[in-house]
């Protein structure tokens, strides 16, 4: 099993990906982050707040899915006007980043898809 | 869900948008001394007396055990039952300082319950209490205060 600060920063070196976190399912508190990239020191901190949300949007997204009879999410995006938040499940955490809108959202799904089952 | 009921209409905003925003199934906003200022979730009287005796006791005891054990006191505590959690905190008004302790379950979560109960603890930084240096301060009649208290959110006595 992968440890949780490796799967950050597999995920944080990804191009467009802002911010890289393991997010506990169950309390939406942060277990491991990346720094965010580029970030403006004078701008308030996202990733909290981006993490309790990610993973409160996440287990309300896990029982839609369940409610129409088609199992567990396999990943989860949003699309908002100045990038995306993609939300994948492994057990106890969720994997939440922040992505920019030009980024290759192909590779940063797979690569999610894969940092979850190697902590799975 | 019920509205809020307050004893200080100023808390009422904020306590309700507090309760929607982190969908939370009970609280209470109380002084440190156990005077309850507002609560919703709650239609019994003896359940908020109960909660705010509770609440100011371990509040006493958990900046006790934090100056022990780190030199500081411990302001915010989490309980995670099986199917719901307690969580309890400080907030302060001008120079007035309250506690707070919510109860939710698994429609919400601890995160989330987290990053609301700061915008409230700013939201009510900015607002002063009406009933300020009204005897908000430890008077020693402890049961004196808690039910003129529940007087105001419940009704007096008899009309409860």
């Amino acid at each position: 099993m992968k440890i949780l600060s490796q799967v950050v920063a597999t995920l944080s070196h990804l191009p467009g990906v802002v911010v890289a976190m393991v997010v506990g399912a169950n309390d939406g508190l942060i277990v491991e982050t990346s720094a965010i990239k580029g970030g403006n020191p004078d701008e308030k901190d996202p990733r909290k707040h981006t993490a309790a949300l990610g993973a409160y949007l996440y287990s309300k997204a896990t029982r839609a899915s369940d409610a129409a009879r088609l199992g567990t999410p396999a990943f989860m995006r949003l699309e908002a006007e100045q990038g995306h938040i993609c939300v994948v499940g492994a057990r106890d955490v969720v994997l939440v980043t922040i992505v920019t809108p030009d980024a290759n959202l192909g590779r940063v799904r797979l690569d999610m898809m894969t940092e979850a089952r190697s902590i799975s | 869900m019920t509205d809020p009921t307050v004893a200080e209409g100023w808390v009422a905003a904020p306590l309700g948008r507090l309760k929607d925003d982190a969908r939370l199934l009970s609280g209470v906003l109380l002084y440190p001394t156990g005077r309850a200022v507002g609560q919703f979730g709650f239609s019994n009287a003896a359940d908020v007396m109960s909660i705010c005796a509770l609440t100011s006791a371990i509040n006493a005891s958990s900046r006790e055990l934090g100056r022990q054990l780190d030199g500081k006191p411990f302001y915010e505590t989490h309980h995670a039952g099986a199917d719901r959690q307690v969580f309890m905190a400080r907030c302060a008004a001008g120079s007035q300082e309250f506690l707070f302790v919510g109860v939710f379950d698994r429609e919400s979560s601890l995160g989330v319950v987290e990053i609301y109960f700061a915008e409230f603890q700013k939201t009510l930084e900015k607002l002063r209490p009406e009933t300020q240096g009204t005897g908000v301060g430890p008077t020693g009649d402890f049961e004196g205060e808690l039910n003129r208290s529940l007087d105001a959110l419940f009704g007096p006595l008899g009309k409860r």
